[in-house]
Order: structure tokens, then C-alpha cells, then sequence
């Protein structure tokens, strides 16, 4: 429901939302130098989702997440430092550097994994939340998943599952127009994916991914239906990519001027700094504090990845087993 | 010189019926495909009264797509639709694709446009199109403008009404609007229905469903079977479509008196009530509130704070609507839709499959 936030949680959703553009933003100069190993999914544009949701949620509620999965693993707590070393392919990253960009987890946090495997987040938080449900708290389990993840069997095996077992999860289908090149109108069936939930007998809505509040209040509604044991939800939140599938997405399938337009009318930062200095809730001297603290953190992060040691052959085969005869 | 085609537009809001309330209430949902057969049950009765064109705005949403795949149908060649033409608008995916097809769709001269949304899809197109006639039609959640009906029967009524078999003194009526004005800011924006003052500092998901964020509610009409925000004047002071004042409500949890109010499908709230009176034309009301967010027929909208000063005043320049029930009361008595021998759906004209001897069906007197 729409309770007031205070200045505290509004200066950390920017903080949260702030550090995910600088964090994509200086990965997208990075990646072109050819320094870092792997493809990397940018989550730039879409930040009000992660932050949003992940408001609402604690460290012992889980999450999972997709390809493009770093602004949730910021979001959810997860070391900036230790993923930027992650994706630089380091032992100094979250996994040892053995992940890469794909494959961040931090269980402390909560975060059950980014997925290269398209829809696959889906079945683990259907197991994380009925192990919720099964040690009687009152977590929650949130899966972030795409437009092209949304055809997926998994998804929809995973959504009749949790319904027809009332669990603690909430389907979060960030429709950012593309699932790779090919656009959600020429590949969703019924087009807005919000109304799929209808037939897993959940309550499905549609919100403006742009607008932190509103995915705010939309995910503060799901989740605390989920705590009090009412089952789960599908929430559709609708925005767009600044940047290709991947880093080096020619992006060819994309009108020319389709980001441009993004960027300057329905950027969430720019709306959320406007809106909440505007209203007197945060001061713009208080915003410009967190972009420069910020800044700082990434160019330490990225400083401390390049210089840091790779894994030794050695390491191959710690933390893949939990006991290597 | 040739005629141009008789023509009308059809404006389906394709982002109707999804919002939070689903989780806040117990609102249903409204999909893309109900949409669709909306559309056709609309475009069957358009054919059968004598509409021979029908412009639809494309959407990225699957409705004109499908509409259009339909269109090659047996059921579309058998209701004779008329022809179809979708408009190649720009796509936003926002209100202003709404604004843009109700643009066009003026510039074309259509007859009267069927819209298909809640209470704010219909106050969008009503801003656009100056007094071309609304066929209002409910797709939304809490709706007071459109009312609820079947499509095929307000279909007829559109199309008796704009082949010109209906005359205008009968089959429109004017509605009222509330102005929202904010100089300094040059906000003049329009509601049909209700302005709801809310303490809420931001617009977030849109809708309201508790009481508590309710300050102060003005209304052009409120009936008391309504569901919203105007169904709390409608249970307190209604007024009708036709008066020429309309009403306002002031809310305050700490009120003494107090009134059970269905905010959205499913929910009541206890609204504490601290004065009501109507409201009469021209006459711009300040805000009790000097910060927080303007709810226009239900979905908060604008956000104020102490350097503004909003205002709300009703008139009774709102749009057209057509009177579904006074233009078939009027077709019943005419007998507009009785049909002769040369028909093509005269049963003497039926197929002999379809006769009733051939079905089995006993038709003797009764």
C-alpha cells in the first residue's frame, strides 16, 4: 500500500538506483577496451525496478535473477567491489571470479544467482519460498525475469506451481520491449504479460517501470500479500534498455531515435531527483552528495578489479563441490 | 465529386484494467482479447446500421492486429462490417497515443468515436476532439462516465444515431468537467467525473484505495450506485448527469461522522466526513491541502506543493456523449430496426438449414 517513505528510504532508493546507472555506465566504457572477459547485459534505464522491489524486501528474502542481472544484485545488498571483480574474471569477485557477470550470487544477501539459462530464476524461488514456508518464516522470494523469459515452460511451470501451493513469490516480468532483437508485440501471445497471471489464478498488474513509485507501490502491495500468506502475484513493470542486448548490439532493431526519447522524458532518475526535490522531500544539495559518493565507489571498485589477481589453476575446482573426493 | 464514407472511430485503451488495484483490491482484469470482442460485437452492430467505415488506432498490444486477422472472417463477411482502417500512429505506449488517434480521428470528421477505457481514457480523447459525439463504453476498474453495457446494443445506438436515423436533440447530451488550473505552472488539465485532493506526496501506481489518503473530493456527478471516488458523494449528496451544480466532500479520518464507501471493487472503506456541499459552476474552489497529489477521475496525476495553487471549478463544457438508452427507447418506438422482405436476415431469406422446420424446433403456437 502507498505508505509515505521518509527521507532516509528515499535518499537509498537513489543511492540504489544511482549506483546502478554509474555501475552500467562505466562498465559499457570498460567492456570496449576489451579487458573484461565474457558478455555483460547492461541494466541502465531500468533501475527503478530493482530499486523498487528490492525496497521492500530483506536479506533473508531471496531473489534470483536474469542474464541481465546487476542492478538486482546491487539492489539486494550485493559488495559493488566484489561484483565489479566478478565480472573483471578476478578472485577478489563474490564467486571468485569464476562466475562472471552471468553467474553472481551472494547467499548472505539473499541473492540466489544471475541466470544465463532464459526463465530458469523462475523454479529456484518457487524452491526458496517453499523452503520459507516449510521453516515458518515469513520470507519472500522475488524472481526478475524478461519478455522473452515470459514464454518460457519454466516460468509458467513455476507460476501454476506456486500458486497451487499459495507460496511467497512474486514474478517480477521487467518487459523492456526485446526479448535480444525480436520485440515483445511480435512475440508475447496475449501482449501484456500481466494478464498471463489470470491463468494461474493470481492477481496480475501492469506498472510504469520509469516511475520508482509506482513500481514502489506496486511491490509493497505483492510482497506484503506474500508475507501474510496470501499467495503470489505477477507484477508486469514496463520500461526499456539504454544499451543493446548485449555490449557490442549493433541494436539495429531499434528506431533511432527510441532511446534518445527515453532518456529525456521518462528517465527515472531524472524524474525521481526532479519529483522529490520539487516536493521538498530530499534536498538537491543531499542528491549531488550521493552521485559524487557514488562516483567515487565505482572508480575505486574498477581500480581495484583491474589490479586485482585472476584465480590460479588450483582454485578450479573449490566451491564447485561441497567435497571433492 | 465523390461521397465520402460514412465514418466513425473506435479508441481502445489498451493499458486499461491492469492496475495496482488487482493487488489492492479485488478489481478484475480486462485482457487485450476481451478488447477485441468488444470491438467486433461494436463493428457488427456499425455494420447492420449502416456505418461503412470504421477507423482504429494501431497499438503494440495485439488489438488492432487481431481486429484486423478478424476482419477476414466468416463472421465479419456475415455482419457485413464496414470497412476498416487503421490509423499509423507513432506509438508511445502512453496517453498521448490516445490523444494522438483522438487528433486524427477529428481531422478525419468522424461521426462520434466509441472509447473503450475507464473514466480517464475517455476524459483523454474528450480533450482532443471538441464536440464530436463519445460512445462511451466501460473497460476500466472504477468507472463512473462510461457506463456498463453490452457493446452490440450501444453499437446500435452509435450507429442509429450517426446514419442520421436518430436526431441529435435525442441522441446526445452534455456533459459537465471539472478544470484544473494551476497559472504559474500554465496546468489547465480536465476530469469528467472526479478531482481527489490526496495528502500522497507522489503520483506512484496511480490509484487510491484507502481512505486515509483522501482529503477532499469534488464531483461533476455522483450516483449512488457507483463504485470510486465519486461514489462518495453519490452516498452522501448524489447528483445527477443532468444537474447543473455539482458537489464536493471534505475527509478527515478524526471526523465523527463517518461513511462506508466502495473505493474500488471489493473494498470499503470507512471515509470520516467533515462537510459536503455542492458545488456551483464558474466558480474556481481552492484546495484544502496546500501539498500533495490531484487524483483526475481516479488516478493521482498531479503532484503539488506549497508553491502552487491549484484550482478546481466545474462548467458544463464537457464532451458529447451519446444517450444509449434514449436512442433505442426512440428506435423501439420508430421501429428503426424493423427490417423487410429484401434484407438479407428477413427469414424468408434464411438458408433452408436455418429454418426452424429444419432444426427440429416445434413451431406451433404457444
Amino acid at each position: 500500500m502507498s505508505t509515505p517513505l521518509t527521507t532516509e528510504q528515499l535518499l537509498h532508493a537513489y543511492r540504489v538506483m544511482r549506483t546502478i546507472r554509474a555501475f552500467e555506465e562505466r562498465l559499457h566504457v570498460e567492456f570496449a577496451t576489451g579487458e573484461i572477459p565474457g558478455f555483460v547485459h547492461l541494466y541502465a534505464g531500468e533501475e527503478a525496478s530493482a530499486a523498487g522491489v528490492m525496497a521492500h524486501l530483506r536479506d533473508d528474502d531471496c531473489i534470483a535473477s536474469n542474464h541481465r542481472g546487476h542492478g538486482h544484485c546491487i539492489a539486494k545488498g550485493v559488495d559493488v567491489y566484489g561484483m565489479m571483480a566478478e565480472i573483471y574474471g578476478k578472485k577478489t569477485g563474490v564467486c571468485q571470479g569464476k562466475g562472471g557477470s552471468m553467474h553472481i550470487a551472494d547467499f548472505e544477501k539473499g541473492m540466489l544467482g544471475a541466470n544465463g539459462i532464459v526463465g530458469a530464476g523462475a523454479p529456484l524461488v518457487v524452491g526458496a519460498a517453499l523452503a520459507a514456508r516449510l521453516q515458518g518464516t515469513d520470507g519472500v522470494s522475488v524472481v526478475f525475469f524478461g519478455d522473452g523469459g515470459s514464454n518460457e515452460g519454466a516460468v509458467f511451470e513455476a507460476m501454476n506451481m506456486a500458486s497451487v501451493w499459495n507460496l511467497p513469490c512474486l514474478f517480477v516480468a521487467e518487459n523492456n520491449g526485446y526479448a535480444e532483437a525480436t520485440a515483445s508485440n511480435w512475440s508475447v501471445a496475449c501482449d501484456h504479460i500481466a494478464d498471463r497471471a489470470a491463468g494461474f489464478g493470481m492477481p496480475g498488474v501492469t506498472v510504469d517501470g520509469f516511475d520508482f513509485f509506482a513500481v514502489h507501490e506496486a511491490a509493497g502491495a505483492a510482497v506484503e500479500r506474500a508475507r501474510a500468506g496470501e499467495g503470489p502475484s505477477l507484477i508486469e513493470v514496463k520500461l526499456t534498455r539504454y544499451y543493446g542486448h548485449f555490449e557490442g548490439d549493433a541494436q539495429t532493431y531499434r528506431a533511432p531515435d527510441e532511446v534518445k526519447h527515453y532518456r529525456e522524458h521518462n528517465d527515472c532518475l531524472m524524474q525521481f531527483r526532479e519529483r522529490t526535490t520539487r516536493s521538498g522531500s530530499v534536498q538537491a544539495s543531499q542528491l549531488e552528495r550521493i552521485d559524487q559518493e557514488v562516483d567515487a565507489l565505482i572508480e575505486d571498485a574498477v581500480r581495484k578489479a583491474k589490479s586485482d589477481p585472476k584465480p590460479s589453476p588450483a582454485d578450479l575446482l573449490s566451491d564447485v563441490y561441497v567435497a571433492y573426493p | 465529386m465523390s461521397r465520402r464514407p460514412l465514418s466513425v472511430g473506435i479508441i481502445a485503451n489498451p493499458a486499461s484494467g491492469r492496475d495496482v488495484r488487482r493487488l489492492t483490491a479485488n478489481a478484475g482484469l480486462f485482457s487485450s482479447t476481451d478488447k477485441v470482442s468488444v470491438i467486433q460485437r461494436l463493428l457488427a452492430a456499425f455494420g447492420a446500421t449502416g456505418i461503412e467505415q470504421v477507423l482504429i488506432p494501431t497499438d503494440m498490444t495485439g488489438i488492432a492486429a487481431a481486429v484486423q486477422k478478424n476482419s477476414r472472417s466468416r463472421q465479419a463477411r456475415d455482419n457485413r462490417w464496414p470497412a476498416l482502417e487503421f490509423l499509423d500512429l507513432t506509438l508511445r505506449q502512453s496517453v498521448a497515443d490516445t490523444r494522438q488517434a483522438a487528433r486524427w480521428m477529428a481531422l478525419r470528421e468522424v461521426a462520434l468515436i466509441a472509447v473503450l477505457g475507464g473514466d480517464g481514457t475517455h476524459k483523454a480523447v474528450a480533450a482532443e476532439v471538441g464536440d464530436i459525439p463519445l460512445l462511451t463504453l466501460s473497460t476500466g476498474t472504477n468507472n463512473a462516465f462510461p457506463e456498463l453495457r453490452e457493446a452490440t446494443s450501444a453499437g446500435l445506438a452509435g450507429g442509429l444515431y450517426a446514419s442520421g436515423r436518430v436526431p441529435a436533440a435525442i441522441a446526445l447530451r452534455r456533459n459537465k468537467r471539472l478544470l484544473v488550473r494551476e497559472p504559474s505552472r500554465g496546468l489547465c488539465e480536465v476530469a469528467l467525473v472526479d478531482v481527489a485532493v490526496s495528502p500522497l506526496a507522489f503520483v506512484g501506481a496511480r490509484a487510491i484505495s484507502r481512505a486515509s489518503d483522501l482529503a477532499e473530493v469534488f464531483v461533476t456527478f455522483a450516483e449512488p450506485q457507483s463504485i470510486g471516488i465519486s461514489a462518495l458523494c453519490g452516498l452522501w449528496l448524489p447528483v445527477t448527469r443532468q444537474a447543473p451544480h455539482g458537489a464536493w466532500m471534505r475527509l478527515d479520518p478524526q471526523s465523527p461522522e463517518a461513511l462506508l464507501v466502495p473505493l474500488a471493487p471489493g473494498l470499503l472503506q470507512g471515509c470520516g466526513v467533515l462537510d459536503a456541499g455542492y458545488l456551483q459552476p464558474d466558480a474556481p474552489q481552492p484546495l484544502c491541502l496546500s501539498a500533495g497529489t490531484l487524483a483526475l477521475d481516479g488516478e493521482r496525476e498531479i503532484e503539488f506543493n506549497a508553491h502552487d495553487r491549484p484550482t478546481v471549478t466545474l462548467d458544463g463544457g464537457g464532451p458529447l456523449s451519446i444517450d444509449v438508452n434514449a436512442v433505442l427507447d426512440h428506435a423501439a418506438r420508430q421501429r428503426l430496426l424493423a427490417i423487410d422482405r429484401q434484407h438479407r436476415q428477413h427469414p424468408v431469406n434464411l438458408q433452408p438449414q436455418d429454418t426452424l422446420e429444419n432444426k427440429n424446433v416445434d413451431t406451433f403456437d404457444h
